[in-house]
């Protein structure tokens, strides 16, 4: 009965000098770690948690586009994965209703308040 | 393509909603003939599908959310949503007994002699088993909470011990229960007293039978590695599941066994 009390403490004592400089707090056995949570996801809740750490807090644009200047020359991208995507315009800030429009792929198109949108393509998260 | 520009799960064709139809159809089937004084056996075939059916149909979504990932942030979103309303259902459910159990012992009539325990009944001491079970729940309710803690500080060991307490005092809680209903003086053709009382306590104990075996799949979950700290909402459901059986015990307690008595 002594030496296994002896073995055990001696095998927890060899286990704190190899493990403790491997993880921040010195933990004993009643503290076994559960999988990181990045190792543990896998598929979309993978990709979803990589973008969320590269700082992409939309990766399936699902938010509000910010408008930019939307001029023909500068005019407000649009991504999509398809060869068109269908944009709902707020023409002016105060707005109550959105308009409506197809952007094609290589056609920018301007809605009839005179913003311009761009399709591009999306990259894929 | 499809599994690349949004956040939804599409759900792959299935046949555990058939499966689960024709299991419930024979269930209900069988149950008729069982009232009508023939076998079980119908009955039986259909516990056998019905059961086989949910194992293999959460089977299916565990490996859809853990070992797919198709549970992303969205999708667990909705989890949420439906486990919230499906608690809600369940407060109204119980809710239409309290509304029985307060329409007849509030103004109790000729029938059961103007008197509430009715002339008769000989009901529980409630400072006797159902204060211990009033207490292990309460207690129970804390084990729950000591091993949510554990897995958000991806504690597995924590996490083991506080669910297997939670799950002990929740067969403890039905135990005691199946010597009160053995040592019960009444039953439940005993007058409205005994209709209420067994309707709403025998409901509660099948809730709290669920709650254990949902629990219970936590916890072999969890000893095969299904959780991580930020992925386990599969045991906060039954966390969740797990309070709203302890706050109706709570209820009844102090309504039919305490004041009631």
């Amino acid at each position: 009965m002594a030496s296994l009390c002896r073995q055990i403490v001696r095998g927890n004592t060899l286990r704190r000098v190899l493990f403790s400089s491997a993880s921040s707090a010195r933990r004993g056995y009643a503290d076994q770690m559960m999988p990181d949570p990045l190792e543990h996801a896998t598929g979309m809740e993978r990709k979803e948690l990589l973008a969320m750490e590269a700082g992409n807090d939309d990766p399936f644009n699902m938010k509000v586009l910010k408008k930019s200047a939307g001029t023909r020359e500068n005019p407000t991208l649009v991504p999509s994965c398809f060869d068109a995507r269908i944009v709902g315009c707020i023409c002016e800030e105060h707005s109550t209703v959105v308009t409506w429009l197809w952007v094609h792929k290589d056609h920018p198109r301007r809605c009839e308040c005179g913003h311009w949108y761009k399709l591009i393509e999306k990259e894929l998260p | 393509m499809k599994n690349f520009n949004h956040p939804y799960h599409l759900v792959d064709y299935s046949p555990w909603p058939l499966t689960s139809a024709i299991g419930v159809l024979t269930l209900v089937s069988g149950m008729v003939k069982w009232f009508h004084n023939f076998n079980l056996n119908l009955t039986i075939l259909g516990y056998l599908i019905t059961l086989l059916s949910m194992y293999q149909w959460w089977r299916d979504i565990c490996r859809e959310g853990t070992l797919q990932g198709n549970h992303t942030i969205l999708v667990t979103k909705g989890l949420r949503w439906g486990m919230i309303l499906f608690i809600t259902s369940e407060v109204f459910f119980f809710l239409s007994f309290f509304w029985a159990f307060f329409h007849s012992s509030l103004s109790p009539n000729i029938e059961v002699g103007t008197t509430w325990p009715p002339i008769g009944i000989m009901p529980f001491n409630p400072f006797q088993i159902p204060l211990l079970n009033t207490i292990i729940l309460i207690t129970s309710g804390i084990t729950i909470t000591w091993a949510h803690h554990a897995i958000m500080n991806n504690n597995f060991n924590q996490m083991k011990q506080g669910l297997l307490t939670t799950i002990l005092l929740g067969f403890y809680f039905t135990i005691l229960q199946g010597f009160e209903y053995i040592e019960a003086p009444f039953s439940i053709a005993d007058s409205i007293y005994g209709s209420t009382f067994f309707m709403a306590t025998g409901f509660h104990g099948l809730h709290v039978i669920i709650g254990s075996l949902f629990l219970l799949i936590c916890y072999i979950r969890h000893i095969n590695n299904h959780f991580s700290m930020n992925h386990h909402f599969g045991f906060e459901a039954a966390a969740w599941y797990w309070h709203f059986v302890d706050v109706v015990w709570l209820f009844l307690y102090i309504s039919i066994y305490w004041w009631g008595n």
